[in-house]
This record gives C-alpha cells, structure tokens and sequence, in this order.
C-alpha cells in the first residue's frame, strides 16, 4: 500500500480519470434534466458570446452579402415563378384575415383563452455554429431574459430548423434539426393531405446522406403522395401546431418491410440564415 | 505593465482570436448542413495551442492555459465539460515532454505534431462521446467522415498560413531579457 501511493505517476493517472468522468457525467446529466445550466456556466457562456458578438456580426453581414449575390443569380426564374402565384396569394391573405377574424370570435364566444396553434415569437440572431461533430448546435444571442425556454421550437424563414437545448441569461443554443440524436430532436408531426384523416407520426431522424427528414410512427400510408405538406401537429405539448417542416418526398419500408419512412425535404434552408425566430407557444404543456 | 505581462496578454489574446475563428469558420464557410456525409472540423484553436506549446518552457502556464481555454470551449461549443479540458492539457503536457527531441522547430515537425494532436484529440473526443451515448456513429464511419476529412482540411490550412502564424507566435513568446 505504501509503495502503490508513493507512485506519483499512477496516481495523478488515476485523478485525471476520475475528474473527466465525474465532469462528463454531472455535465450531461445536467443538461438533459434541468432547465438551465448552472449558473457560474451561464455566465461564462453569456460573457463568451458577448464578445464573441463582436466578430460575428461583421462575418453574417458578409454571409448575407455572398447570399445576394446567388440571390441575384437566381432572379430571373424565381421572378417569373412567384409572378404565377402572387394573384393566389392576395386571395388566401384576404381568407386567412376573415379566417382568424372568424376564429377570434368563435373563441371569444366559447371562452377559450389559447389553443395550440396559439404562439408568440422571438427573432435572434446566429452568433456562430458549433465546431463538433455530433453536437450540431447554434448560438444565438436571446436568452432567458427574452423569455426563452429549454425545448421552444425555433424557425427559420420558412421552416423549422430546431430546437432550443440549454438557456442562458442573454444567450442560448439551438439543436439543429438535422443532428442525430437518440435522445431529443422529435418532433410531432402530421401530413396535410386533401381529405379530412389527419396522418400523424414523428420526425425523429436525419438521413445525412440524401439531406432528407425522416418521419416515423406513420399510423397509415395510404394516402401520402409526393409534394403533401407536413406540419407539427402540437401533440407533446411543447410545439404548438403548425409550424411548417417540409414536403414529403417519399416512402420507404426500413430493412425488414415491417414500418414505413416517409422522408422529407425540409423546407427551410439549413444554411444561408443569419436569423432565427423562436415560438413561444401559449399553452403550457407538460412540464 | 513589464513586457513579459504585455506577452501574456498578446498570447491570450491570440488563443482567444482562434477561439473565436473556430465557430465562425463552421457557420460561414463549413456549414454543410443540408447534404453530405462529410464533415470538416475546423481546428484553428489547436493550430494556436500547438505552436504556443512549441515555444513555451514554463509548464504551468501550458496548463493553465489547457485547462482555461479548454474549459470555455467545452461550455461554449459542447455543452458539455470534460472533453477538451482535459485532452487540451494532456496534449500541452505531451507535447511539452517530447519536444526536447527537436533541435529546432521547423515546419516539418510542426506539422506532424499537429496532426498528431488533432488525430488524438478528434479520436479521444469520439471515445468519450461514444461512452456517454452522445453519438451512435461506428468507429469506421467517423475515421471515413469525420476524422479524415478533418484532417485533410486542417493540414492544409497549417501548410497555407504557417509562415505567418509562427512569426506571430515567436513574437508573442521571445523577448529579450534586457528590454524592459
């Protein structure tokens, strides 16, 4: 026994095992358990990206900049496109102000103070991007201050990109929707089709190969076709319904032919973004 | 303020530019979200650390070094806290150890210490991660996808800004004694 500790090798081997373990494991538990993480890490995390502010506003200026420029390429056809819609879309905004008009009174009149397609939101900005492998997190600068929550969806121009991880006062960080993730990262779902059967599942992973969303737990496939539009479906409590993620793009059987895939392509821009905003749903789910 | 604190004070200053330029590479120019298997790491901070580490004597200042940045960059990036605050110091501490062996640094050994140390770092936060069930990933795909091209864009960057970067970190670590 005298001999074992008087070797100080082994010794500090020993304590630098211990010391990254018991790091891992209270970090990690942390995280996926409580709402915030602890406080000294919040203000360290709010001072580094405070300064960090300082060199990412100039590189997204110079980010949008290099985005208009493709924009600008891409002009003519997109013009010629939206020319063929823009009559449609005057009529649905005229509908969808009578609709919601509709809807408030309707709602007034049964006393019901939110539903689930009730939200709020929150614009932030994209301060950087993780520089890790699995972890595929962005910071934003909103923070608890702003009144954001672990597990509030985040959207991108026109679709949903995510999901809130960990809040600090003044900065948070977002999982992006296309990280592999067995524990978070699901979100209710449902396929807009025609008819009246609503098709519920979850998207529940990212098929990095072809760039695509996978919905699983699909109750029948029946119906789906090519180019139908998935939505959350605020089920879970903690989305609210919705909220645009893509357009299906097909059906796959898994290995064993026994449950479908319907993959999606997402329908925001998983790159050229420098703003993100954040849905504070009205109801409150489980907690 | 004597000069050796003005040094300290550019070397952090250094380390923390690199910091920074490791997130922002990612999300301007690496951020290749919507296709591909391939993902690029970049590892600015190492490239830092390593050429710090090739002209530092003083072994506590390495690990405090290690151990600080290492810190912010776990709570920052990760989330998570224990992956590079300790592999940072071990590879200061290493390459500390060995680097007796060198004569004199040049770009050569520089650039073999770096890819050694990014192989064992990338490797080492892979270990760890797969421990905790952070990744499901087998080893092959993250040697085929992750490791390899991570190592291919950072060597090349080495190679590219070398002559300046070490310029700047001799500076920022030589001084003369007599010039106060």
């Amino acid at each position: 026994m005298q001999k074992f500790f008087s070797n100080k090798k082994l010794i500090i081997l020993m304590v630098i095992l211990i010391v990254t373990f018991g790091l891992l494991a209270v970090t990690v538990n942390i995280r996926d358990n409580k709402e915030t993480p602890p406080a000294v890490q919040q203000v360290g995390n709010d001072v580094v990206s405070v300064v960090g502010g300082i060199f990412a506003y100039p590189t997204n200026a110079v980010k949008n900049a290099s985005s208009e420029f493709s924009d600008l390429y891409n002009t003519y056809t997109e013009n010629k496109h939206l020319k063929a819609r823009i009559d449609e879309l005057a009529q649905n905004q005229a509908k969808l102000k009578v609709v919601q008009d509709e809807n408030k009174k309707l709602k007034e009149e049964l006393k019901l103070n939110s539903t689930l397609t009730d939200y709020t939101t929150v614009n932030a900005s994209v301060l950087s991007r993780s520089s890790s492998s699995w972890q595929s997190y962005l910071t934003i600068n909103r923070g608890s201050t702003s009144g954001l929550k672990k597990n509030m969806p985040v959207m991108s121009g026109n679709g949903l990109i995510g999901r809130i991880i960990e809040v600090d006062k003044i900065s948070a960080k977002v999982e992006l929707i296309s990280t592999n993730n067995e524990l978070n990262d699901k979100f209710a779902s449902e396929i807009l089709d025609s008819g009246n059967n609503a098709i519920t599942g979850i998207v529940s992973r990212y098929d990095s190969a072809s760039g695509k969303l996978v919905m699983e737990n699909v109750n029948s496939t029946k119906n789906i076709k090519k180019g139908q539009r998935i939505i959350t479906s605020g089920l879970g409590g903690r989305t609210p319904r919705g909220l645009y993620i893509g357009k299906v793009y097909g059906i796959k059987k898994d290995n064993y032919g026994m449950t479908n895939s319907v993959y999606i392509t997402p329908a925001a821009e998983l790159r050229n973004f420098t703003v993100v905003t954040i849905i504070k749903s009205s109801v409150s789910g489980e907690e | 303020m004597n000069i050796k604190t003005r040094k300290i004070v550019g070397q952090v200053v250094f380390l923390i530019l690199a910091f920074y330029l490791d997130g922002l590479m990612k999300w301007a120019f690496l951020n290749n979200m919507n296709t591909g298997d391939f993902m690029i790491l970049p590892q600015i901070m190492l490239m830092a650390i390593v050429l710090i580490t090739m002209r530092i004597d003083n072994r506590r200042q390495l690990l405090a070094y290690g151990i600080i940045f290492g810190l912010v960059y776990d709570s920052y990036y990760y989330g998570i806290i224990g992956l590079y605050t300790v592999l940072l110091p071990l590879i200061m501490v290493g390459i500390d150890h060995f680097k007796f062996l060198f004569v004199k640094a040049n770009m050569g050994y520089e650039l073999s210490i770096y890819f050694l140390a990014l192989t064992f770092l990338q490797s080492g936060i892979y270990v760890l991660e797969r421990l905790l069930q952070q990744t499901n990933t087998n080893v092959f795909d993250f040697i085929t996808y992750v490791l390899g091209p991570t190592l291919l864009w950072n060597m090349i960057l080495f190679f590219v800004i070398y002559v300046p970067l070490a310029n700047l970190s001799d500076w920022l670590v030589k001084y003369r004694r007599d010039s106060k």
